[in-house]
């Protein structure tokens, strides 16, 4: 049994040192650059975030771990962020959204104003649409439709006037499908999330 | 019946839609190197099906019961290779003993795929689209490898009619297969969007 | 093999031979994955290029201080695990200090790890070679695999945006070809590259 184990060790010991050396090299590398990594996810979202809630000079957490449900049985928890000013005032609120696109999932950050009200627009995190159709939501005449919209339920039209700003969106040409799933996440989460808020009592109730 | 729904859904968009050889760009080394003949296509793709249920099963378990509540993710990749050599081995070693018939059909090609980028590439990707519950990792990982296999021989048929095609000369052997591949990933473009 | 006669070939010559006539992409048709993946435009198959230098120089030093220490069948296990400690290093890295990069690159990274350019460069050459040689001959089939990818790169990200490094070359008036950036015109491009590649060796030779 021992001679057994000490034929073991003779053939494999260079791979448990190495085991060993790795093991530690990865935790110290790990260390080092962990907290660097946290903080540019942070700083991810508060740039988006910022761009489009522009007095906004710091986000803080208002609500962790939101539940919303965004259809086929998939629950994902959110952040609701609270955007203040210099003066420490509310100016805004903004959240992650999440949803299946045309071709993978979409992430955006959708900014709100102070009373859930009215929309500041919606930057996007994360998507994989086509590239030069799909591709178009990260465009600017699309994105500055949303910006003073409503805060209801918004409708997708294929033609319309898309410098009036209200809860009508006029979708991209050959990107049907994209656009409609952005308004679809938007709607689900502006949905859920006022109802939300509204009972942890962050906004004022529908009168 | 709305998980069963998922699941179809899950299981049909993996193979179809999101083919790992089309769109994600997985597993081109033996694509090009084994498609020559369709029985031999066949043999590989039903090896790599098993091979990728056998790992993206084992992969999240580890990930889901090991990696994540003990804080180890920076270990994740290590791990994960580890598994899938380790698994392959051990599956190879069963099979040539007990199902020898099994092993001169598919037998060969295990030891090659191991460091194939589809498996690696499936587990990462199970662990990229967030999948939380075990029954969806292992129908998306059958779904890859019946993909697979549905890719590489869709190729090894068309290559069994290019050998009597004139194809010119410095285009003969990978160039025309990838450029094949490009078409047939033109073909399956189609798709996208079909399941959301 | 130029790496077995170590002693006889020089150091330019192990170089220049990962960059053309063993170019691990077009000659040796290793790590197809990445180059179709990443080529989409420049600045990610640029960063995936230095990522794979980054790993295949740590790991041939690594393999050659080792050789002679690697017993046979344990071998493999050992270059993996080397391999796959180095790429999440590089990963670890690219979250860090280029978290753009790193997201679009995405999933790619840690297949660098089965990459058949860094084992196979282990395996023919860093386990068999001194230190200085497996160096030369990492940074040779580094600078091939990134210079092939750039170019591949260059390619499509013109034809598809009319950019390159996102620096506009094109003139206005250019319809992008969208095609280029998809699945379609990676395999196409490449196809006809290897093609052109084909024809050039076969010119010369």
């Amino acid at each position: 049994m021992l001679k057994n184990i000490k034929h073991f060790a003779g053939q494999s010991w260079l791979l448990i040192v190495a085991s060993f050396v790795f093991g530690l090299l990865l935790a110290v590398t790990n260390a080092a650059w962990r907290p660097r990594i946290i903080q540019n996810e942070i700083n991810k979202f508060n740039n988006l975030a910022r761009a489009l809630l522009t007095e906004a000079t710091d986000f803080e957490i208002a609500a962790e771990a939101v539940e919303v449900d965004i259809g086929k049985g998939k629950k994902i928890r959110t952040d609701i962020k609270k955007g203040i000013s210099d003066a420490n005032e509310c100016v805004g609120w903004a959240f992650v959204c999440e949803g299946s696109g045309f071709a993978d999932k979409i992430k955006l950050v959708l900014t709100v104003d102070a009373g859930f009200e009215k929309l500041s627009g919606f930057g996007v995190l994360a998507s994989n649409e086509t590239p030069g159709f799909g591709d178009k939501i990260k465009n600017n005449y699309f994105r500055s439709q949303f910006v003073g919209a409503p805060a209801t339920q918004l409708l997708l039209s294929k033609t319309g006037d898309d410098k009036k700003i209200d809860s009508e969106i006029v979708a991209i040409t050959g990107a049907t499908v994209s656009s409609e799933a952005v308004v679809k996440i938007l709607n689900n989460y502006i949905r859920q999330i006022k109802i939300s808020m509204q009972a942890e009592g962050l906004v004022n109730n529908d009168e | 019946m709305d998980t069963l729904q998922i699941l179809l859904m899950g299981f049909i968009s993996v193979v179809i839609v999101n083919n790992l050889v089309f769109t994600k760009f997985l597993g081109i080394c033996p694509y090009l190197g084994v498609s020559g003949r369709i029985d031999m296509a066949f043999g590989m793709g039903c090896a790599v099906t098993f091979v990728v249920t056998l790992s993206g099963t084992l992969t999240w378990l580890i990930d889901h019961l090991i990696l994540m509540p003990r804080g180890l993710e920076v270990t994740r990749y290590v791990c994960f290779i580890l598994v899938i050599a380790g698994a392959v081995q051990l599956v190879e070693m069963y099979i040539r003993k007990f199902f020898p018939a099994l092993y001169d059909s598919f037998g060969i090609f295990l030891p090659l795929i191991t460091t194939n980028c589809a498996i690696l590439g499936l587990c990462l990707f199970v662990n990229l689209w967030g999948i939380d519950n075990l029954l969806e990792a292992v129908v998306l990982s059958v779904g890859a490898g019946i993909g697979f296999t549905l890719a590489i021989c869709i190729m090894a048929g068309i290559r069994e009619n290019l050998n009597l095609a004139d194809v010119p000369d410095c285009l003969k052997g990978a160039p025309i297969t990838l450029i094949t591949a490009g078409l047939l990933t033109l073909a399956f473009m189609g798709f996208a969007g079909m399941i959301r | 093999m130029t790496s077995n006669d170590s002693a006889n070939v020089s150091f330019g010559q192990t170089f220049a031979a990962g960059i053309w006539n063993e170019n691990p992409v077009l000659r040796l048709l290793l790590g197809m994955c990445p180059t179709l993946a990443v080529t989409a435009a420049v600045k990610p198959a640029l960063t995936m290029g230095l990522s794979v230098i980054f790993v295949l120089v740590c790991s041939n030093i690594v393999v050659s201080l080792m050789r002679n220490l690697l017993k046979p069948h344990l071998r493999i296990l050992m270059f993996t695990l080397t391999i796959s400690t180095f790429v999440t290093i590089a990963d670890l890295f690219l979250k860090a200090f280029a978290p753009d990069m790193s997201e679009t690159l995405g999933p790619y990274v840690p297949l660098i790890i089965v990459n058949c350019i860094i084992i196979c460069r282990a395996e023919a050459c860093a386990s068999k070679n001194t230190l200085a040689v497996s160096i030369v001959d990492a940074l040779g089939m580094g600078a091939g695999f990134t210079i092939t990818l750039c170019v591949l790169a260059g390619i499509r990200e013109l034809l598809a945006t009319g950019k390159v490094f996102e620096i506009q070359v094109m003139p206005g008036a250019f319809v992008p070809w969208a095609a280029m950036g998809m699945p379609v015109g990676a395999f196409i491009t490449l196809g006809l590259l290897l093609g052109a590649v084909n024809l050039i060796t076969k010119k010369n030779s």
